[in-house]
């Protein structure tokens, strides 16, 4: 698969070929504009590849019709670097408004938000401000959002980049807790001391290529 | 839930840029009155065609020095003309010319008085069985012995005709240019709501909202504005309706046939349909670019 951007010298991601399997954890790892976050838009189908294909869930992303996106959005979370929580709703708003946008009643979102709030560690803090909360604490109503649909797939951008060492290893035993539901975890960073504390599957890419794709690896 | 969700988005995004909505809501009413004023003027042109056409008269005047024997010679030619439907043709004699000259000038007694039945000509009063063929009609009688001339009334109303379908061109015209300016604005519009909400729309697609879920809020509120603004625009037509054409144009009513209310009533269907189609069309193909999935 190869991803080369319009006006780009050189492809984002160059003759790339991973298999990924089911409740996997897997780092990608790499210099800025290695392509890492290339990999992520290409599973949201947010760009497509210039040739190559991609296959999420069984499902060809790349001849995806454009209606069938959303539904297909549904099976996977997301977490960025920047938490891209709604400044104007508290936690639970937050968490509840990615249930109500595709559909949920206010029903479900009572009996299922605090759920997850609460496996997230943010009980009782669900009617704070993102402004109220700390970083940790925002990028932890983040993975809240992401997983509260249940997805088969949580891509993680960076999530630990704006956080300090410990707060970071605290999502990181949170991203560990939701893989071990079974729930694949896709996590682009260069955070070195997480790789090596985690020790799972890592796939170094620098310049558009995989250069290392090592079972239970380190930052290297 | 969501019918909720979607007004009270709606409603706030209207709010929150009340000057562009104010503004996009009068444009388009400007312009819709334009296509209502337009619209009634076509249908009231048509009913007018109708209405006097079903009552034009080709008057042929005689002259003074006609003999009984033209006179009769000419009756039996209309009579046996294929163009002419015979059973309406009145013969009109100087008696009956001063009759209706009393009525129509009966305002002006002196000069009632003033004139006698033999200042006036007698004529034929002919029905066309299509008031198309004046041409015809007019080559086959003119320049026989007897007939002082030929007048088709049709003639005076065709420039009545013209004046309103130039107005009513006009007025479509303007209605285009407003229209433009309108659509420019609700394209406008849309951009800046979609901009004050990107955060939440980047979440909702993120999440997997459905297209028409993280559209129809904003499309919506492009509608509401074509359906605002061809309310205001009816109430323009109505006022129209009663300052012009109840008062001080009421004169001219003598001449227009009377607007029809049932006219305006289609007129305001028309505006509407107009309105929320144009807006929403507007609407979704400003956010096919500004909102890519």
């Amino acid at each position: 698969m190869t991803k080369t951007y319009p006006k780009a010298s050189r492809p984002s991601l160059d003759d790339v070929s991973v298999a990924i399997e089911k409740g996997e954890f897997v780092f990608f790892i790499g210099p800025s504009g290695s392509g890492k976050s290339t990999i992520i838009k290409l599973l949201l189908h947010e760009v497509a590849p210039s040739s190559g294909r991609v296959v999420v869930n069984g499902k060809d992303v790349t001849t995806m019709r454009s209606w069938r996106v959303p539904s297909f959005r549904r099976t996977i979370g997301c977490v960025f670097q920047d938490f891209r929580l709604l400044p104007n709703r508290t936690a639970y708003e937050n968490v509840a408004f990615a249930l109500e946008v595709i559909g949920k009643t206010k029903a479900v979102a009572r009996r299922v938000v605090p759920e997850v709030l609460e496996l997230v560690g943010l009980g009782g803090k669900e009617h704070r401000y993102p402004h109220e909360l700390s970083g940790g604490e925002q990028q932890r109503v983040a993975v809240a959002r992401a997983f509260v649909n249940r997805p088969l797939i949580l891509l993680a951008d960076e999530p630990t980049g704006n956080l300090d060492p410990d707060t970071s290893v605290e999502i990181m035993r949170l991203l560990d807790r939701i893989n071990r539901t079974g729930t694949t975890v896709v996590m682009v960073t260069h955070d070195s001391n997480i790789v090596n504390q985690m020790r799972r599957r890592v796939i170094e890419i620098d310049t558009g290529r995989i250069v290392r794709d090592q079972a239970r690896g380190v930052y290297g | 839930m969501r019918a909720k969700y979607v007004l009270s988005e709606v409603l706030v995004g209207l709010w929150r840029n009340v000057t562009m909505t104010v503004a996009m809501i009068i444009t388009m009413a400007v312009s819709l009155t334009m296509v209502g004023a337009s619209y009634i003027m076509y249908r009231q042109v048509g009913q007018m065609e109708e209405y006097y056409y079903a009552k034009l008269e080709v008057s042929i005047f005689l002259s003074p020095t006609v003999t009984e024997e033209q006179r009769l010679n000419l009756r039996s030619q209309l009579d046996g003309d294929p163009l002419v439907r015979a059973q309406d043709t009145v013969h009109e004699t100087r008696e009956m010319a001063l009759e209706n000259f009393k009525r129509i000038f009966s305002d002006a007694p002196d000069l009632v008085s003033a004139v006698t039945a033999q200042d006036l000509p007698e004529s034929y009063r002919v029905k066309l069985k299509d008031p198309q063929q004046f041409e015809q009609v007019f080559n086959r009688y003119n320049g026989q012995p007897g007939i002082d001339q030929i007048v088709d009334q049709r003639r005076l109303l065709d420039k009545i005709f013209k004046i309103l379908g130039a107005v009513q061109k006009l007025a479509l015209v303007a209605a285009t240019v407003m229209a433009l300016a309108a659509l420019m604005l609700v394209g406008n519009t849309i951009q800046v709501a979609a901009f004050n909400k990107r955060r939440e729309v980047a979440v909702m697609k993120l999440v997997g909202a459905s297209n028409w879920f993280i559209q129809s809020p904003f499309v919506l509120e492009a509608v509401f504005a074509g359906l605002f603004g061809s309310i205001l625009a009816f109430l323009a037509l109505v006022a129209a309706q009663f300052l012009l054409f109840q008062g001080s144009l009421q004169s001219l009513t003598e001449l227009l046939t009377p607007v029809n209310w049932s006219t305006v009533w289609e007129a305001f269907g028309l505006m509407t349909g107009v309105g929320a189609l144009v807006s929403a069309v507007t609407a979704w193909v400003t956010l096919r670019f500004y909102l890519r999935v």
